[in-house]
């Protein structure tokens, strides 16, 4: 049995002594006996050395990406994590903390949750940013809300090259509205959003915004993009950014984005098998008071000495119940602490030289898999950093995946809707990511267990 | 006990080093147009690591946690987080593992989740588990997308608009609900409880759910959950368990025994996961068979000794965020289980009922305790005497944290005026409640001036709440154009360093 509950002899009977009863059962006297349990059929307990030996046990049925050269990525980046960002972490000030509703109690957080605002208004080129959202997925869903907020309509724009899965986020956040959403094809050549079509999509009327992605669903880096806005009538631009990219690309706040949502695990946080993650939101400030999520303002105290406090709390939850901007209430604040001291660790010159050298890499690697006959690697003429979009000429991407596994090489991220009767990829399709782990000898190891597969498989039917 | 929190001049990262105005361009990548390019870097300071380490060293030390003090917030069951389990989430086997890598490569992480849902499963009573929401209010929010989508298939979306609760409901069940495009009507309490009688005028076949907190945010046990039930069922609505408040019931009873459909837990609460200053949380949903084909997908399915996803669930809602879940918060709360084992799950809920009876009942000889005397987990005080001595709750609640213990909830629920809402965990022992008890009675008899000025322990003094929302600097871009109107001197930043 862990010592996490006190069971010093004679503590509990002080307890009940103190109320004057027996039994700790009579405490429970008002629940019904028709509705109490018998066993539970949980287990017996265990000491701390046994339950390490079984997790450990458990873990070791998996197959870290570290032990392989390792190409995935998508929206959740593998990177090198600085050992002083977990140091941070650790700290357990932070990690035990609530939400920090006393201000006085909780300067330390209040003030690295004002700073991570801070950074991502930096990084964005908007006016203000909030505290943080469960992951990128949903914080698009929540910006497609305060959209809906704040311009009338409900047709919603969306590029067809968005992840499936971030579309279902969208679709389930938006069932309690009369809203559609509507995809605007991708150059099939380019991997480019169709401008014309979204012409045509916003010159039928009643669209309330649109989303674009950088880079997209595909790795592709549109300039297309910064004429977007100007077509969109007034309606507001989401843009989904990849914090990395915005280290060396134009701020989307430049080019007119209204909202700027983003995932940020890459900074600071390993992929955790997809969880905790963390949801970037910026906004304008107009749009200020329809914002979802804690926002944490600096002020001063009765001294006159700067201190800070969550603010325009009238929008949330517990204060607005039903007329809330939204129902978050736990988000990711360590996430978000982990973030700025990533940023902080490796700095504004680090992470732009990083984005460089990852994107070189990428374009070795890319030389290297378009030398396999079969593949066609970027499968798209355009711009990109360090992911980009494989084609197989033939042959199923998640097959492939799993063959080159099997020749111990992670080979990308799988793009398709594996639901049944889910609507197929334009082409065979999966995503591959140069990381700093990318070295020459990972890239050789691929291009040659790519190789060997598609020889064996005749394109991996 | 004597207690001075650190009080460091800290400076924002920006004023350690202040970045120059503008910054060279970032170096060019290869094929990237000229145009999409950043025309100056990121204004973010360069900094040592050492700098670095520093400055969030002494930003935690003005920090409380769990770790340095108790934290009694009514209905968010701050209990001790064990270390075991942070060093088990930081090995490779459960960190450096891709969402989107083969099947095969992830048996671990799988049957980590399975394990996770088949005891939750045994915990809650229902059939049907899912990891994937992020938080509460995220597993409130899918529970009703789940309602949605079932009314839709039973051709009732049309006329079932409406989602009843209670007046002591947490704020996000009327936010979710909401959201999901209900609308909602709250009904009033009796006593601290669901009026039964209320509950049956309100249910007709407009309503879709009732969402229910059991024990409710009055630390009360809805001990007529059986005709609560009956009442809900027999309207044709279903019924949501809100699992703020498990830690009252693990072992005695279940969301599925009582009755309902759906349930979400907070692994962060109950399953003694860290809360990380607001997050990251976990949600669950538990779902009885009605629901259950409504789950978010993928579906964690074992065949053998083999585990893998299923997305093969035709009625599913379908994803609500990306990849599956919390892992890493999943993990911790397995250990918690596996560790506990079955007498140890019983045993939190036996002793946080105990304590915070033991509690009430010592501090209710100074505040009223507008239900009693029997409470769960967790009990409500009231204020409201206070304000003959032009004292009120806050600042009650500012000069506990004088003492080094964090304040209680305050201000909820509104049921009750002036309402302090204390929950302290099985972790806490009788000497730590007593110490609290100690501390709570040296604030009530303190003069109210001393309340009023309180606190004057901690790294700052009161905040201005009010100068935040009227100044509403939000950022250094805020404290750059705008900084001079906070009048209050930005640390000297001369700390040595």
């Amino acid at each position: 049995m862990p010592r996490w509950i006190s069971s010093e002899p004679g503590e509990e009977e002080g307890l009940l002594a103190g109320l004057g009863i027996k039994d700790v059962e009579e405490l429970f006297a008002d629940v019904p006996r028709q509705v109490r349990l018998g066993r539970m059929g949980v287990g017996a307990a265990r000491e701390e050395q046994e339950v390490v030996a079984l997790v450990d046990k458990i873990l070791a049925r998996n197959r870290p990406y570290s032990k392989y050269p390792a190409f995935l990525g998508g929206r959740m980046p593998i990177r090198y994590l600085p050992a002083a960002v977990d140091a941070v972490l650790l700290r357990s000030e932070f990690y035990t903390a609530y939400t920090p509703y006393q201000p006085e109690a909780s300067q330390g957080m209040l003030q690295s949750l004002f700073e991570f605002q801070s950074l991502w208004v930096e990084l964005t080129g908007l006016d203000a940013a909030n505290a943080s959202l469960y992951d990128g997925s949903t914080a698009a869903a929540e910006a497609v809300l305060l959209a809906h907020r704040v311009h009338e309509g409900h047709r919603f724009l969306i590029p067809e090259s968005l992840p499936w899965e971030e579309k279902s986020v969208l679709r389930n956040y938006t069932a309690g509205l009369p809203v559609r959403f509507e995809e605007i094809p991708f150059d099939r050549r380019t991997g480019r959003l169709d401008l014309s079509a979204v012409d045509r999509a916003v010159a039928g009327g009643d669209v309330f915004g649109m989303l674009a992605d950088v880079p997209n669903g595909f790795g592709v880096v549109d300039e297309g993009l910064l004429d977007l806005k100007s077509r969109l009538k007034q309606a507001p631009l989401v843009v989904s950014a990849d914090p990395l990219a915005l280290t060396v690309l134009e701020p989307p706040g430049a080019w007119g984005a209204d909202i700027v949502v983003g995932e940020g695990q890459g900074f600071g946080l390993p992929p955790s098998f997809g969880g905790p993650l963390l949801g970037l939101f910026a906004c304008r400030n107009e749009h200020l008071r329809y914002t979802p999520g804690r926002i944490v303002g600096a002020t001063h105290d009765t001294n006159g000495r700067r201190a800070f406090t969550l603010t325009l709390q009238t929008r949330e939850q517990h204060i607005r119940r039903s007329r809330a901007t939204s129902n978050i209430c736990t988000n990711e604040s360590l996430l978000a602490l982990a973030f700025t001291s990533y940023a902080s660790l490796v700095g504004p010159r680090g992470l732009a030289e990083l984005a460089r050298k990852l994107s070189e890499r990428a374009r070795t690697l890319a030389a290297a898999l378009s030398a396999v006959p079969g593949l066609k690697a970027p499968a798209f003429d355009a711009p990109y950093l360090w992911e980009f979009a494989v084609e197989l000429t033939g042959g199923d991407p998640e097959k492939f995946l799993d063959r080159l596994y099997r020749r111990r090489v992670l080979g990308g991220t799988p793009l398709a809707d594996p639901r049944p009767g889910a609507s197929a990829l334009p082409a065979p399709l999966y995503l591959t990511a140069a990381t700093e782990f990318t070295d020459e000898a990972a890239i050789r190891k691929y291009a040659r267990a790519a190789k060997a597969v598609l020889a064996a498989s005749g394109g991996a039917q | 006990m004597s207690f001075r929190q650190a009080r460091w001049d800290e400076p924002l990262l920006w004023e350690i080093v202040p970045p120059p105005e503008s910054l060279p361009a970032p170096p060019a990548i290869p094929g990237l147009p000229e145009r999409v390019r950043r025309k100056s870097g990121v204004r973010w300071p360069e900094l040592t690591e050492v700098e670095v380490i520093r400055h969030y060293t002494r930003l935690s030390q003005m920090n409380f946690g769990i770790d340095t003090s108790s934290y009694p917030l009514g209905s968010c069951t701050m209990k001790y987080n064990p270390k075991v389990s942070e060093m088990l989430a930081r090995r490779s086997g459960a960190g450096e593992v891709h969402p989107y890598q083969p099947e095969a490569t992830v048996q671990g992480s799988l049957e980590l989740l399975w394990r996770l849902e088949r005891a939750l499963v045994k915990i809650t009573g229902l059939p049907e588990v899912s990891l994937q929401p992020s938080a509460g209010a995220h597993g409130e929010f899918v529970a009703l997308l789940m309602v949605r989508a079932y009314l839709r298939d039973k051709g009732e979306l049309d006329r079932r608009t409406e989602v009843l609760l209670p007046d002591t409901a947490h704020g996000t069940n009327p936010a979710s609900a909401a959201m999901a495009g209900f609308t909602t009507r709250e009904i009033a309490s009796k006593e601290g409880r669901v009026d039964v009688d209320a509950l049956k005028a309100a249910v007709s076949d407009k309503t879709a759910a009732f969402m229910l907190t059991n024990p409710n945010t009055a630390g009360l046990f809805e001990k007529d959950i059986v005709d609560i039930a009956s009442v809900v069922h027999g309207a044709g609505a279903m019924l949501y368990y809100d699992g703020a408040n498990l830690n009252a019931i693990l072992g005695i009873t279940n969301p599925g025994r009582m009755g309902f459909d759906v349930a979400h837990l907070n692994l962060h609460k109950t399953f003694a996961t860290p809360h990380g200053g607001g997050g990251p949380g976990a949600g669950v949903l538990a779902a009885g068979p009605t629901l259950a084909p409504y789950l978010p997908v993928p579906r964690i399915v074992k065949n053998g000794r083999k585990f893998r996803f299923d997305y093969d669930r035709p009625k599913s809602i379908g994803k609500i965020k990306t990849a599956y879940g919390n892992f890493g918060l999943d993990l911790r709360a397995l250990v918690f289980i596996l560790s506990h084992g079955e007498e140890g799950i019983r045993n939190v809920s036996r002793r946080a009922v105990l304590n915070s009876n033991y509690l009430a009942a010592r501090l209710g000889k100074h505040l009223p305790r507008p239900f009693q005397p029997l409470v769960k987990h967790e009990f409500l005080l009231s204020g409201a005497p206070l304000k003959a001595h032009g004292v009120r709750t806050l600042d009650l609640a500012k000069r506990l944290l004088d003492e080094g213990v964090h304040a209680p909830t305050v201000y909820f629920p509104s049921l009750v005026e002036e309402a302090l809402m204390i929950e302290m965990p099985e972790t806490e022992s009788k000497r730590e409640l007593d110490q609290f008890a100690e501390a709570f009675e040296r604030a009530l008899a303190d003069t109210p001036e001393n309340l009023k000025a309180a606190p004057k322990n901690l790294s700052v003094g009161r905040v201005d709440e009010v100068a935040a929302a009227r100044l509403l600097l939000l950022s250094w871009k805020d404290l750059r154009s705008r900084g001079a109107e906070l009048g209050a001197s930005p640390p000297s930043g001369s700390a040595p360093r």
